[in-house]
């Protein structure tokens, strides 16, 4: 501990916490890399905006590389509310789900082993014209 | 000009121009670093803490670039002189007594003279020193900005805050123009382009400090250093309290100065 802190008043006085009820709460986001997504990187809580956006470059823009941060009022953020509406339907809808191209190149691999792929495009062009 | 290290004949100037640079960082971090864990809210704490950690840094890189042509380590150059070989001005030693409008206030005055100090080195036609001083100036900007918000709001504050900062920037506002007492040979460093000359350096300070200080609502009063003033902390004359801060900071590295870390 530094030697001047040895005289510091452990508490009360002058340095008592102030009441911080005059603070507004901050979500912050970060982006790591040009091209990707913000992300979001946690909360803070400031005077005002200006503070806000310096403590939210200060706290989460330099642990890691990062090329831009956002801070957001928590006031100004709507939620859609996933307890009383459901958001991912519940009904069938595997259809909006891009899955089945994963199977593609397991297809063709079949298709190359069991039959000339010459023939198989003879094929689909005659049931095609 | 592109080599590793400066023309010979500067060499001395250089050296002490940097000390005086690297000094001021070096202590400003070293006291606003007292503030971890005591900073009036927790952001604030951790930006602080943050900030004091660039100076050291600034101070560590350039410590290393004097290295590079000095023959001591950047460790034994930043820990291992005499007090009197210390080149920082006296307002980067002054305690604050934890009053946060001085410590603000201290940071204030120094993070604008930074700003143009490294502005001149900016321009160095000294590769490495051209590339290191423009990474810190682009952080420096920062920390002005920090600071200028502090002092819009301690201004704008309360009486008690408005009255605390008053306090502090009279208080400072003297040893604050001791950041422009010269180290030795300043002009053959701006002759060999190894620093840019700024003759208006003084005003630009003054006018940057004014704009700020018009906004938080607080008065201002600094005067140019007159050339007659005694020499002191650039020429290592330091006041009372230092050789106490200084032994404080050095003293791991005194307990075994050749020790490999």
């Amino acid at each position: 501990m530094s030697k001047v802190r040895q005289q510091f008043p452990s508490s009360g006085g002058d340095f008592a916490a102030p009441p911080h009820a005059d603070l507004r709460a901050y979500e912050v986001f970060v982006r790591t890399e040009r091209g990707k997504p913000q992300v979001h990187a946690g909360t803070l809580e400031a005077p005002d905006d200006e503070l806000a956006l310096q403590y939210g470059r200060e706290h989460y823009g330099r642990d890691q590389p990062c090329v831009e941060v956002w801070v957001v009022r928590r006031e100004s953020i709507l939620t859609a509310d996933s307890d009383r509406e459901v958001i991912f339907r519940l009904s069938d809808q595997s259809y909006r789900q891009a899955k089945g191209y994963s199977d593609v190149r397991r297809k063709w691999e079949k298709i190359r082993a069991t039959k000339a792929v010459d023939e198989y495009q003879r094929d689909d062009l005659k049931e095609a014209f | 000009m592109s080599a590793a290290t400066p023309p010979p004949a500067v060499i001395p100037a250089l050296t002490e121009y940097l000390l005086a640079l690297a000094d001021d960082k070096f202590f400003l971090g070293h006291l606003d670093s007292d503030w971890t864990g005591l900073a009036p809210l927790l952001e604030e704490d951790i930006a602080f803490s943050s900030l004091s950690q660039d100076e050291i840094g600034h101070a560590s890189a350039i410590y290393q670039l004097i290295a590079t042509w000095d023959g001591r380590s950047a460790d034994r150059i930043a820990f291992g002189r005499a007090p009197g070989q210390y080149r920082c001005a006296s307002i980067t030693t002054i305690e604050d007594d934890f009053d946060w409008a001085t410590a603000i206030a201290r940071r204030w005055f120094c993070d604008h003279f930074d700003a143009l100090r490294l502005q001149r080195l900016c321009g160095s036609n000294f590769a490495p020193l051209k590339a290191l001083a423009t990474r810190i100036a682009a952080e420096e900007r920062i920390h002005a900005a920090h600071s200028d918000a502090w002092i819009v709001r301690l201004g704008k504050g309360n009486a008690d805050s408005r009255g605390r900062l008053q306090a502090a920037v009279d208080r400072l506002s003297t040893p604050a123009a001791d950041l422009f007492e010269p180290t030795p040979g300043v002009s053959d460093l701006e002759a060999a382009g190894v620093i840019l000359s700024d003759p208006r350096m003084f005003e630009r300070w003054k006018e940057s400090l004014e704009r700020v200080a018009a906004a938080g609502g607080i008065s201002l009063r600094v005067s140019p250093r007159a050339a007659s003033a005694p020499p002191a902390g650039r020429a290592g004359r330091h006041q009372p309290g230092f050789a106490a801060v200084h032994a404080e900071l050095s003293e791991v590295f005194q307990l075994e100065p050749d020790a490999a870390w």
